[in-house]
């Protein structure tokens, strides 16, 4: 059984035998990553991350707040990280909706920050305890304006330990806040799990390195000059655009200069940001595309399908944001479909769409009803495509 | 004249001429400001000053001491995470009504009840001045903005009343009229450890003033004088006689507050000695609040000698 306090867990349960809740398991992974601050307001499904990170943030010495909204609580970070924290909220749909003017503030000051999204079924209050893949588009275009996002899902328990490092890692390197999406049922399922045993899953591009240090000791080149609170340029920061001493700039030049280069630190970078899994690799007619919760029902469809006598291909996706564009045009140029189920009405199939349908049929599997899409459904899905195919 | 180079040193002369308006109160407050950090010798690269939104808080743009110009109304949970971050920090809030009184109002609310250690110095002019005159809530009922063509028809917030119900341990007014009782006000504030909460009255002839009377900066100024009165003062006057009057001075303070980073870093002494999973201490009845120094609508708390040492001179005193 999971005991309450993560230390507990640590200290007292053999490693290999962990049970523990996703998003406990995050709050873990924050804690291992360094994240040293945490501002948040309660909601349903993520409130356990911040309750694991009540407990434990004192205890290192960290800065534990509750904030009065979700405004509150991620401006606060924001603050904490001009100040040279490493902060980090976590939140559901509602409370992420409320973020995002700031999400939209950190990027433009370049504040590293994690943000952690437990999806719940939406829109508006909808269905708290119900899981669902509804944010997607709103982690990636939520606030205003042309920005860039860096978004990554997490489809285990493992993933929310894992993925909340990279997560941190990434935030550091690039000087952008990173949000991490989970369903309900990933930041609610207990699984085990022990931090040890990470290098079981190691992801295709992934080593998770990371710096202790507040500035990551190698920043992407595009990276502005930190400003830090408290170090001797004494620094202006302001969510006006501005150029590199920090002061806002009408210039068109200058304008557009920095608007591109925050952009491209970290469109450039898609090799290092974007992690994936390619299982049963060009084996099958059909790939399936899949991330969170349904990537797990896809990788059980393909053991199911084996079983039958049917070779399907699996793309789980760990980082939707930026778009792996590389590795789905690889996949997408040897199959004839790709079905891509998902908990929302095909978001990230239209993303897929535009940059596979050149090479192959993409198809969208969205389910809407606040249940998991099962393995057996996948695998009805991916048959009857391919019965389609045969019969044509 | 040493006291304006003086001051110098915390200005980005070269972002100078500043936005604002001529006749703005803005930059007399902003003065004010520097010249209690000057005195008060705070160490630069320790003082962070942030600004929300709005006239008030572009006063961030100039000062050449760590600044943050966040989002509009936010202010105040920026600096609550800087604070916290950084206990060692002096952190100024600039904000204005619009910015911290209605859109920033929940933060404001909250950041008075936590007391955290913050000094807040909010620019009243009574308008959205920089959107060009819009309502604002300490827009009095009956004036005239852009979006109240025919009067205002919404009662105004007395914010310094809302702050010390909300738990600020520091409440003070000055005006921009009378700048050396507004500086020693924002040093008082500064100084004192938990949240202060300073009301600096500013007119805003450009927006504020060409719809409503008395037109004109120095008619304004001379408004505000003439209905400003001290916290002394306004102890011995009825309700009555108080209407319209703006109370300047120290209105509220409390030394003994419990203070949030404080008792924060009392709970990391804690957990760090293992003390989390201890059960629970028998809860402590709360402390009764300290009354208040005046309470200009209703009778006097106290009287006579606890309004004294705020008493400030207000006319030609300087």
């Amino acid at each position: 059984m999971e005991r309450w306090h993560t230390h507990v867990l640590r200290e007292k349960i053999d490693p290999s035998s962990m049970l523990i809740q996703g998003n406990r398991a995050c709050a873990l992974g924050a804690l291992d990553a360094g994240v040293r601050f945490f501002a948040g307001y309660p909601i349903t499904p993520s409130s356990e991350i911040m309750e694991a990170m009540a407990v434990e943030l004192p205890k290192v010495g960290g800065v534990f707040l509750q904030m009065e909204d979700e405004i509150a609580s991620i401006c606060a970070c924001i603050g904490g990280s001009l100040a040279g924290q490493l902060a980090m909220t976590a939140t559901s749909g509602p409370g992420f909706s409320l973020m995002q003017e700031a999400i939209g503030y950190a990027i433009m000051v370049e504040a590293p920050l994690l943000i952690v999204d437990v999806m719940r079924a939406g829109p508006s209050t909808g269905r708290p305890t119900a899981p669902s893949q509804g944010d997607v588009m709103q982690a990636r275009w939520g606030t205003h304006g042309d920005h860039p996002a860096v978004v990554l899902a997490a489809s285990n328990v493992a993933d929310m330990y894992r993925l909340t490092m990279a997560a941190v890692r990434f935030a550091q390197r690039f000087r952008t806040p990173v949000t991490l999406l989970a369903d309900e049922v990933v930041g609610h399922m207990r699984e085990s799990f022990a931090p040890e045993l990470i290098d079981r899953y190691r992801l295709t591009s992934g080593d998770f390195d990371f710096s202790p240090s507040y500035i990551h000791p190698e920043l992407v080149r595009e990276v502005h000059p930190p400003h830090v609170l408290g170090s001797e340029a004494h620094p202006h920061v302001t969510g006006l655009i501005h150029d590199e001493t920090g002061f806002p700039t009408n210039d068109p030049q200058k304008s557009e200069k920095f608007l591109r280069e925050l952009y491209d630190k970290v469109g450039n970078h898609r090799d290092e940001l974007c992690l994936y899994d390619v299982k049963n690799e060009g084996k099958g007619r059909v790939c399936i595309v899949a991330y969170g919760s349904c990537a797990r029902s896809a990788r059980a469809a393909w053991k199911l399908a084996e079983k039958e006598g049917l070779q399907v291909e699996v793309l789980h996706l760990y980082t939707l944001f930026p778009l792996p564009v590389e590795i789905i045009q690889k996949v997408a140029r040897r199959v004839e479909f790709m079905l891509i189920p998902e908990l929302n009405l095909g978001q990230y199939a239209r993303e897929v769409r535009k940059m596979a349908e050149n090479w192959t049929t993409v198809i969208s599997m969205g389910k809407i009803d606040g249940t998991l899409i099962t393995p057996r459904e996948i695998l009805d899905r991916v048959t009857e495509l391919v019965g389609k195919y045969e019969s044509v | 004249m040493s006291e304006v180079l003086d001051i110098e040193q915390f200005l980005h002369t070269e972002r100078l001429p500043h936005i604002w308006c001529p006749g703005c109160g803005n930059g007399i407050v902003t003065g004010a400001f520097l010249r209690a950090v000057l005195d008060l010798g705070l160490v630069r690269e320790k003082t962070v000053v942030v600004g929300g939104i709005g006239c008030s808080s572009r006063a961030v743009g100039y000062i050449d001491l760590g600044t943050v110009h966040s989002i509009h109304g936010r202010a105040l949970a920026f600096a609550t995470g800087i604070k916290m971050a950084r206990p060692d920090f002096t952190v100024v809030v600039l904000t204005g009504d619009g910015d911290g009184a209605a859109i920033g109002g929940n933060h404001f609310i909250h950041a008075c009840r936590r007391n955290i250690d913050i000094t807040c110095i909010l620019f009243n002019n009574q308008t959205y001045g920089m959107t060009g005159g819009q309502v604002s809530p300490t827009m009095d009922p009956g004036d005239r903005g852009t979006t109240a063509p025919y009067g205002s028809i919404e009662p105004s917030f007395d914010l310094c009343r809302l702050a010390e119900a909300a738990g600020a341990s520091f409440v003070a007014r000055g005006i921009a009229a009378n700048i050396r009782p507004l500086e020693r006000l924002i040093k008082q504030g500064i100084q004192h450890k938990g949240f202060s909460f300073i009301e600096a009255v500013v007119p805003c002839p450009t927006e504020y003033g060409k719809r409503n009377p008395p037109a004109g900066v120095i008619a304004m100024l001379d408004d505000t004088k003439a209905r400003s009165i001290s916290v002394t003062a306004a102890a011995k006057m009825t309700p009555d006689e108080l209407r319209d009057k703006i109370v300047t001075g120290i209105l509220y303070e409390d030394d003994e507050a419990p203070e949030f980073q404080s008792a924060y870093a009392a709970i990391v002494e804690r957990a760090q000695a293992g003390a989390a999973e201890a059960p629970a201490r028998p809860k402590q009845p709360a402390a009764p609040r300290k009354p208040r120094k005046t309470a200009p609508e209703r009778p006097p708390a106290r009287n006579g000698e606890a309004a004294d040492a705020s008493g400030l001179p207000l006319e030609g005193g300087e």
